[in-house]
């Protein structure tokens, strides 16, 4: 799992993504989110990477 | 041992069909009934009768144990609690067969049967309310292709058992024993006792070794306090076996969100007689009495099918599922098949087909201990190949059902996220799970096969010298307990086939001599009496698939290396090599459990 800078705009890519849910009740946007999720997860492919991205996000919110 | 010939049953040839409505009730189907004959030991004074085998439950993973047992020649008793297949009152149980089962049946006699009388499918379409989201044709998945057996045969469970007790009658060395009732059970280091109880009174024998195949209600598992893991859900179907006036296509039809079921899932699968069997989901806290009540279930096939379409209600039944899995699938001498070890949810065909697959591995691991061409050891590996593939059919089940009853929240989001995707990217399609197909299950940490094997062999075709055509279970039928050796080179010298000679004749190994597709001629040496355990002729390997089913690399046809596969008696790759050498020989010794368990792949 990378943890340096990959996103070539980061600034861009941010304001885009709360664009993206301009105008979008809750459910619209966890929809969004979800797909998003599921699209970028396919752009990595690797299980094992996945799998730490996916502890990597949790540890964030539980603390473990 | 003598014993009267065995009773004949009535064959049937097709089930009656009563077009009355049974409420979770069988009486749908009129099943073949077989007479009870008072067993000897009713009557027998002195020490209790000891058998080899003892195998309890006649269900498809019993009896394809008994059958397999009496292919190879071995003695065993069966004892069943009722006298018929099927289980009395739920005559509809298992509709999907898989290759692997289908393989085994072949090998068993019985296929041409199932072929006759099931019903072939290959393609597999899922829909989210009116859209398709995923389809497959399983004719056009390599690892499918090989077999001169179908992906896929359905058809009603207890037409395969009643084939399977036909053909046991005819092979006979099984005594099948019906309305023999297991009661009680203790087993010490000299030996298992059974109690039984039959319309004739009590009596009690001695086994060896003890088969458990009395499904998910084992009262062994019970008696013998055998650990277990078990979770339950509260995901809650109903089944309706229907015959109509419209014909729907012959495939494999699931809704995850069906319009017609308030937006759950169905699933819509056709087996033999025309009968199709249509299972709803449920809303987890339905009444089953309500759901299958005939009103309820003909209105909810009225809003799938049309109002018009007339229905023919076959059978009905409402279900839970649960997965259960035990420890070890052994417990002293009693060994647990099918779903006395282990219980899925019926995604993928995975029960079953499972047990069919427990029996075929243990039948021959008991007929060559038995026969004592293997170490005792090698029963113990059921355990570890079986339970390897039961853990992997609960984890698989278990996804399945993750998938289909996801609770709403985020596993529903999520899901709702996969279906929305897989109509617009491909890659999305791999996410929706309607159930993975059940496949012939690897044994890649087996102790008794070499590195890289452990896989099973499709029952692939070749040619005979003559030009007829023959398939791996052929060979397999000739070799019957022994390892079959298939030896890949263009010419069999005279040294090498001195070495098989001597190989054939000091293990216990069948060899055949497998020609490449290019040769043509006879290089075989001319032999007027072969010796028992060679081919007295050689195959050709006209497509290479024999080569290729058995991973065997394409670089044969130089005299240097002599490129083989060691087959075990249930099709499964056990070891390969490139030269008739000492590997070969330890190879066979992994495989019969005679060199030591601890550290199995360091012959490689």
């Amino acid at each position: 799992m990378i943890t340096t800078l990959q996103l070539t705009d980061a600034d861009g890519f941010y304001e885009r993504l709360l664009d993206a849910h301009a105008g979008l009740d809750k459910a619209q946007s966890d929809l969004l989110n979800a797909r998003l999720i599921l699209i970028l997860a396919n752009q990595v492919g690797n299980a094992q990477v996945l799998a730490d991205c996916i502890a990597a996000a949790r540890n964030g919110v539980t603390g473990h | 041992m003598t014993r009267s010939p065995p009773p004949v049953a009535k064959p049937y040839t097709t089930a009656a069909h009563t077009n009355g409505y049974e409420f979770t009730q069988g009486g749908g189907y009129v099943l073949p009934e077989y007479p009870f004959v008072p067993p000897p030991e009713l009557t027998h004074t002195g020490p209790l009768r000891r058998h080899p085998v003892v195998i309890v439950g006649g269900g498809i993973s019993g009896l394809t144990l008994a059958c397999s047992l009496a292919r190879l020649g071995l003695p065993a008793v069966l004892l069943d609690e009722d006298n018929t297949v099927g289980v009395k009152g739920a005559s509809s149980r298992g509709i999907c067969y898989t290759q692997k089962s289908l393989e085994i049946f072949h090998r068993l006699g019985i296929y041409e049967r199932i072929a006759a009388k099931g019903v072939q499918w290959s393609v597999g379409r899922t829909f989210a309310g009116n859209d398709e989201v995923v389809r497959f044709d399983l004719r056009e998945q390599d690892s499918f292709n090989l077999s001169a057996q179908p992906p896929f045969i359905n058809i009603q469970q207890f037409y395969i058992e009643g084939f399977l007790v036909e053909r046991i009658q005819t092979l006979g060395h099984v005594d099948l024993r019906w309305n023999n009732r297991l009661v009680a059970f203790e087993q010490t280091a000299e030996g298992a006792t059974l109690t039984v109880d039959t319309p004739a009174g009590r009596y009690q024998i001695q086994a060896d070794h003890v088969v458990d195949a009395t499904g998910s209600a084992s009262p062994l598992r019970k008696w013998l306090a055998v650990p277990f893991d078990s979770q339950r859900g509260d995901d809650r179907w109903c089944i309706a076996d229907v015959r109509f006036t419209t014909h729907p296509p012959v495939e494999r039809h699931t809704w995850i969100e069906a319009p017609f079921n308030d937006n759950r899932a169905v699933w819509q699968h056709l087996m033999a007689d025309d009968v199709w069997r249509i299972d709803y989901q449920m809303a987890p806290d339905a009444d089953p009495a309500y759901v299958s009540r005939e009103d309820v279930v003909r209105e909810r096939l009225a809003r799938q099918f049309g109002p018009d379409v007339g229905v023919d209600i076959v059978w009905v039944g409402p279900y839970a599922y649960r997965s259960e899995c035990v420890h070890h699938m052994r417990a002293g001498r009693v060994y647990f098949l099918g779903d006395s070890a282990k219980v899925v949810s019926p995604f993928g065909a995975r029960g079953g087909n499972t047990g069919v697959s427990d029996a075929d591995n243990l039948a021959w691991k008991l007929a060559t201990v038995l026969r004592g061409l293997a170490a005792p050891a090698l029963l113990e590996a059921y355990h570890a190949e079986r339970h390897s593939a039961a853990v992997e059919n609960v984890r698989v089940t278990g996804r399945t059902a993750r998938f289909l009853r996801a609770p709403e929240g985020v596993e529903r989001l999520f899901r709702t996220a996969a279906i929305s995707l897989a109509r617009q990217q491909p890659f999305a399609r791999a996410l929706i799970n309607t159930g993975r197909m059940a496949v012939a299950n690897p044994y890649p940490h087996s102790p008794v096969c070499a590195k890289d094997t452990g896989t099973s062999v499709q029952n692939v075709g070749f040619q005979w010298p003559d030009d007829t055509t023959g398939c791996l279970n052929d060979l397999l039928g000739w070799s019957g307990i022994r390892l079959l050796l298939l030896v890949f080179t263009p010419t069999l010298s005279p040294a090498l086939c001195k070495t098989l000679v001597s190989l054939t004749t000091l293990t216990p190994v069948s060899a055949v001599h497998v020609l490449p597709a290019a040769t043509r001629t006879a290089p075989t040496p001319e032999r007027k009496t072969p010796p028992p355990h060679m081919a007295a002729e050689h195959l050709i390997d006209h497509l290479g698939h024999l080569r290729q089913a058995c991973g065997v690399s394409e670089a044969q046809g130089d005299n240097h290396t002599t490129p083989w596969a060691l087959v075990r008696p249930d099709g499964y790759l056990v070891g390969r090599g490139h030269g008739l050498d000492g590997n070969l020989v330890d190879t066979i010794a992994l495989a019969l459990a005679i060199s030591p368990l601890d550290d199995p792949h360091s012959t490689t």
